[in-house]
């Protein structure tokens, strides 16, 4: 499969994504409480280190914390679960799942070596989650819930995180100096 | 029960990712290059939908908030991080989980270099809390709670703004 062959427009318009992303979280803190994905990369972790080497995992408080009893079996992590499995039948049913190894995007600025593409993409996500952890949450938990909620922290972590995002990818692909 | 609750929400929230084109990091370089605004147009609608609905339910009392705690300088210098991860991968947390969903090997190595990430943050965690969060610190605020007003009479009116600007930003350079 070529890389031309990857679907990029979007099957439902901005404001149905919009509303639909909405209702998800008005359901959520209706009966549950507002979404969040972050927190459970760390319980992911938590959970493995601790089936591997309990000793190590038992000494970070921080752990401990997050993956309270050591178990996946919670509403949180169940949710998370559902993200990639409603993604996945969304893609299969719109014909839009795909293997392609590097984005459009990346291939005119960078090329098409998967090597670069890849390394930089677990670069990207270390940094992506060591912010989200260091910030108490990431685009759901600040931006989506706790922004709605009008919280202080979210609206500074959500301008912080935009400003940041908006300067490295136009210094990334070259935009500045260029109009 | 509510571990079902959970996946089916989640299965929701994962669908619209990928239907509106969240996932896809084409959409997200072009939002961030500000070439191409849908995502954003997405994110404000979302937001407004979510002020007003939240805030309508907790003036019912039927709202179960969780409003995440204030912490100055350390909330900024995490903020900056996570943009440079959201621009470098295309992708945040929440949608590297679709995109790998639908095949994207990139997406794969991005939620195992979180995994490290957020790994390796877990223990450094008690000296960032020594260094950096220890000051600055003032607890869960909410803005309407600063002001002692009801939620809702300042979500309603944001939320309708942020409604109103999702219509009206223009959606940028299309990407073909």
């Amino acid at each position: 499969m070529t890389n031309d062959a990857e679907p990029v427009a979007p099957i439902i318009p901005w404001w149905a994504g919009g509303l639909g992303i909405g209702l998800v979280l008005i359901i959520a803190v209706a009966l549950v409480q507002p979404i969040g994905v972050s927190t459970q990369y760390v319980v992911l972790d938590g959970v493995l280190l601790h089936e591997i080497f309990p000793d190590v995992a038992s000494q970070s408080s921080y752990l401990a914390a997050a993956a309270g009893g050591w178990t996946l079996a919670t509403y949180e992590f169940f949710f998370v679960v559902g993200i990639p499995i409603g993604a996945f039948l969304a893609s299969l049913a719109t014909k839009r799942f795909t293997t392609r190894l590097v984005p459009r995007e990346w291939i005119h600025r960078f090329g098409s070596m998967p090597g670069r593409r890849l390394v930089w993409s677990f670069i990207g996500g270390f940094i992506l989650l060591f912010g989200a952890r260091f910030g108490g949450g990431c685009t759901s938990g600040h931006m989506i819930s706790g922004v709605s909620q009008l919280a202080v922290s979210s609206l500074i972590f959500s301008g912080a995180l935009f400003v940041s995002a908006i300067v490295t990818a136009r210094w990334l692909y070259g935009d500045w100096g260029k109009r | 029960m509510k571990l079902l609750l959970g996946l089916a929400l989640g299965a929701s929230f994962g669908a619209v990712l990928q239907l509106s084109g969240a996932s896809s990091h084409t959409k997200i370089t072009n939002a961030l290059r500000l070439k191409d605004l849908t995502v954003m147009k997405l994110i404000l609608s979302a937001i407004g939908v979510g002020l007003i609905g939240v805030h309508l339910l907790d003036a019912l009392g039927l709202a179960n908030m969780k409003v995440k705690d204030l912490y100055l300088p350390g909330l900024l210098v995490a903020g900056l991080i996570f943009g440079v991860g959201f621009a470098v991968t295309g992708y945040c947390p929440g949608t590297a989980l679709a995109a790998a969903a639908e095949g994207k090997p990139d997406a794969w190595v991005t939620i195992l270099g979180g995994l490290l990430g957020a790994l390796v943050f877990a223990f450094m965690f008690p000296d960032v809390e020594t260094y950096l969060l220890s000051f600055g610190q003032y607890g869960p605020v909410t803005i309407h709670e600063s002001f002692g007003i009801q939620g809702f009479l300042l979500a309603v009116p944001l939320g309708g703004l942020c409604l109103w600007l999702a219509a009206k930003l223009p959606k940028g350079g299309a990407v073909r």
